[in-house]
């Protein structure tokens, strides 16, 4: 399973803002760097803009101000083939796994070939023997082959954020955006999942970019973090830089343990 | 790509390092006989029909054509000078719709008490439920059919074969409504010693009054239509022109009787509509 | 202190009023008059003896119109599944990013299903000819009507993540919505289509009155002849056929939403 190919999907934010209608500032001011092959997780508060970052790379959120180019590709995008090609380079995972839970694992997995089959397979179901196998391979790297053929909706919470994860590798993405991942997910599921991302970028060296809530995981899976706040980056280094006075920026208070998996999972 | 050692560990499962996994096995494609079997079932009973029903297939080739055709004969004008006499017609059909509906409800009332459970003996309950299945299961145009070979056609009449027809929704649904009604009330009015009367009024109908009231509404929708279609067999009112038209083949009258009978159709259930979410929700969307 | 008693009264007052001033209108409008009733009815007790008494002979004779009764409602639920389906996703703001193409296919389908089926046979009839093809357009017209109305009403009801998951791996549309919502939504238009064929049967039965084919024909024919025992066999007949088939329909239907 390729996934690299010819281009270097690096991400460039160049003075991105965010403005929800309604006036909701999203984010101001993002100048963002995120070369190919990296591993990334954005930490911040509720409400401090995460999601509204990732869901920008993929045109999910409309940007107001400035432009983001992924690879050679341009947002704000111009035209509807131009954003579904782009979308088409990134997978993403979402916190609450966005299976279609009454379809089975494999058709779900299948969606990530959804851009490149021809209409009339994807309209019948009627999918070519390769991107069955392609889907097949994706479950094969997330562990979970010998569910192939049940019911999304009966699995366990971490075993349909691996099916998601699974859908976003059919898709043979150069970028994974992960929106609160392991949010839904108990502590050693969190690790599973977090170790699937972690292997997808260091194996196939996909650019993965996590929104995380827990500080713990934040730094033990990112190579880099990035601190948001109020729309805005206020920490932008490695793990091991991220002092107690840094998570005094982000977080506008000093570290509790709400802010830790480990330390809420021993309440 | 080397990374610095993670700063936290965590307690770890067994299963949740990656390199210990099992190695899985692909399972086969399941097959599903039952699943199959029915879609073949189904396909084959369509398949059927369609091959063995007395019609003309090759018909169809011309009729987005003539459909056309007509849709011009009956629109491009429609004739508005018959507008007024439509809307008489159109009236009279509504009108047929809600004494028809008043009047089911004014049977069905106390009928469908007596059918809930709790209220009615079984030796009562029983017989009405399987009067109101019958009364479901025959088509309202039958019942006026037969209604009309007795007595004659009059938009009277057609108003009483309505009656009739929503004698059988209504009572099922107003018994099921007061079947899943809450019960605390009128085991209140019981343990005060109230009447089966004084529980029905007190304790039943306050926690039933928006669903049934909303049926009511919703039946006379229904019935809007159910009379249009009793005047085709002669019922009178729109239904009837209507016929009369077609027979004639006056064709742009007939286009102004179908403008007439959807504006009033689509308004009437506008306003029945707004009115039923005003009383379950309790407030104008 | 205690409150005053709030005025409310007058609201249930005024709507009772209202009502009852419909309702004598609408007596008026119809022409309201029992002792004609009573008159006419005692006059016909002898046909509610004839009615009462099946003619089972003719049985045989109504076979052949059952038949088409049936296969009507089967091709008309066909089509008009089948015709409904696309368009209920063209119907709904979930499935469709196009708002005037959502209101465009509403408004037209709020038209369609404002005439009652019966009164598109009459017209049809004359269009296409009596027979089972005018009953059945009239059918199909009257079913896309439902189909889409109760198939856009789950669709709208439907989770969106599965869907904002397709595309975002870059689907269209159309792709997206296949594969994210149409399997959430199965089962219910599974079950809606059943309920539809339920309809059909029902109004197969009755379209024959206008020439639309079926045992509306023959209840026609019998009907001018003053046949009532063999009225009142087609009338028997369409009762066990309704009651049979909403027995196992709802049956099926229960099993296809649990
Ligand atoms: N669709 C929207 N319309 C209007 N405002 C929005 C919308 N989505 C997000 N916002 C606002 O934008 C800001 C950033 O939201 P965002 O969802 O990016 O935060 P977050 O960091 O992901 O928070 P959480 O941890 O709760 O998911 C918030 O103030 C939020 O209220
Ligand atoms: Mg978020």
């Amino acid at each position: 399973m390729t996934s690299t190919g010819d281009r270097a999907a690096d991400i460039t934010f160049r003075g991105v803002g965010v403005s929800y209608p309604g006036g909701v500032r999203g984010l101001q001011d993002i100048d963002l760097r995120i070369p190919a092959g990296e591993m990334v997780a954005v930490v911040g508060l509720s409400g401090a803009g995460k999601s509204t970052l990732v869901r920008t790379i993929n045109g999910l959120v409309p940007i107001t101000e400035g432009e983001i180019v992924v690879g050679d590709r341009h947002l704000p995008a111009s035209r509807g083939r131009e954003l579904r090609e782009l979308r088409s380079e990134i997978g993403m995972v979402f916190q609450s796994f966005n299976l279609a839970r009454r379809a089975r694992v494999i058709d779900n997995v299948l969606m990530g070939r959804l851009h490149t089959a021809p209409t009339w397979r994807t309209l019948l179901g009627a999918w070519s023997r390769d991107d069955v196998e392609l889907a097949m391979q994706a479950l094969e790297r997330v562990g979970i082959v010998d569910k192939a053929y049940v019911k999304a909706g009966n699995l366990s919470g971490g075993q349909q954020q691996r099916v998601a994860i699974a859908r976003t590798l059919a898709q043979q993405p150069k970028i994974v955006l992960a929106d609160e991942p392991v949010a839904s997910l108990d502590p050693p599921t969190s690790h599973t999942v977090m170790r699937d991302l972690e292997r997808i970028n260091a194996e196939l060296g996909i650019t993965v970019v996590i929104n995380l809530h827990f500080l713990d995981l934040a730094r033990r899976y990112g190579r880099r973090l990035i601190g948001l706040r109020g729309g805005r980056i206020v920490f932008d280094g490695t793990g091991e830089e991220a002092d107690e006075q840094v998570f005094a920026d982000i977080y506008g208070r000093s570290l509790t343990g709400e802010d830790v998996l480990e330390a809420r999972a021993q309440l | 790509m080397s990374a610095a050692a993670p700063p936290v560990r965590g307690k770890q499962g067994p299963d949740t390092d990656i390199r210990a996994r099992p190695v899985l096995v692909r399972p086969a494609r399941p097959r599903r006989p039952g699943a199959r079997l029915v879609f073949l079932a189904v396909t084959a009973v369509v398949v059927l029909a369609f091959w063995s029903v007395d019609i003309d297939w090759s018909q169809l080739a011309g009729f987005p054509a003539n459909l056309l055709r007509y849709l011009g004969l009956m629109f491009l004008p429609p004739d508005l000078s018959t507008l007024p006499s439509a809307f008489e017609a159109t009236v009279l059909s509504v009108q047929m719709a809600w004494l028809g509906t008043v009047l089911g409800i004014v049977i069905s009332l106390p009928l469908s008490f007596l059918a809930t459970a709790g209220v009615g003996p079984a030796w009562v309950r029983w017989p009405l439920r399987g009067l109101f299945s019958l009364l479901r299961a025959v088509p309202e145009v039958v019942i006026a059919v037969l209604i009309l070979s007795v007595t004659g056609l009059t938009a009277f009449t057609g108003a009483l074969a309505i009656a009739v027809g929503s004698v059988g929704t209504l009572g099922k649904w107003g018994y099921e409504a007061m079947e899943g009604a809450e019960r605390g009330p009128s085991e209140a009015v019981r343990a005060a010693g109230g009447s089966t009367a004084q529980m029905l009024r007190w304790g039943m109908w306050p926690s039933v009054q928006p669903e049934v009231l909303a049926f009511w509404l919703y039946r006379f929708e229904i019935n809007v239509r159910a009379s249009a279609i009793l005047g085709l067999i002669g019922a009178g009112g729109i239904g009837k022109v209507l016929a009369d038209n077609v027979q004639f083949r006056i064709w742009d009258a007939v286009g102004t009787l179908l403008i007439v009978v959807v504006v009033v159709t689509v308004v009437i259930d506008l306003v029945s509509g707004a009115l039923r979410r005003k009383i379950i929700t309790g407030a104008w969307r | 202190m205690r409150p005053v008693r709030p005025r409310t009264a007058w609201k249930g007052l005024l709507v009772l009023a209202v009502v009852a001033v419909i309702t004598v209108w609408a007596g008026f409008g119809v022409q309201v008059d029992v002792g004609a009733l009573i008159k006419n009815f005692s006059n016909a007790a002898d046909k509610v003896v004839l009615l009462a008494q099946p003619d089972y002979g003719f049985f045989p004779e109504t076979l052949s119109a059952l038949a088409q009764t049936l296969q009507m409602a089967v091709i008309a639920t066909a089509a008009g599944a089948a015709i409904g389906l696309p368009l209920s996703f063209l119907a709904s703001r979930v499935t469709d990013p196009s708002r005037p193409l959502v209101a465009v296919v509403r408004s037209v389908l709020n038209v369609v299903r404002s005439v009652p089926d019966l009164l598109y046979a009459a017209i049809l009839v004359t269009i296409v000819g009596t027979g089972a093809l005018s009953g059945v357009i009239a059918l199909v017209l009257f079913n896309v009507g439902i189909v889409v109305k109760l198939i856009s009403e789950a669709i709208d009801a439907v989770d969106r993540g599965p869907l904002e998951a397709a595309l975002a791996t870059g689907a269209t549309w159309v792709r997206a919505d296949r594969a994210a919502v149409l399997p959430q939504i199965l089962p219910v238009y599974a079950s809606q289509t059943l309920y539809v064929l339920e309809l059909n049967v029902r109004a197969s039965t009755v379209i024959g009155l206008v020439g639309g084919g079926g045992l509306g024909i023959l209840i026609d024919q019998v009907r001018t002849f003053y046949r009532y025992h063999q009225l009142s066999l087609i009338i028997l007949e369409i009762l066990v056929v309704v009651v049979l088939l909403e027995a196992a329909s709802s049956w099926l239907r229960k099993r296809l939403v649990s």
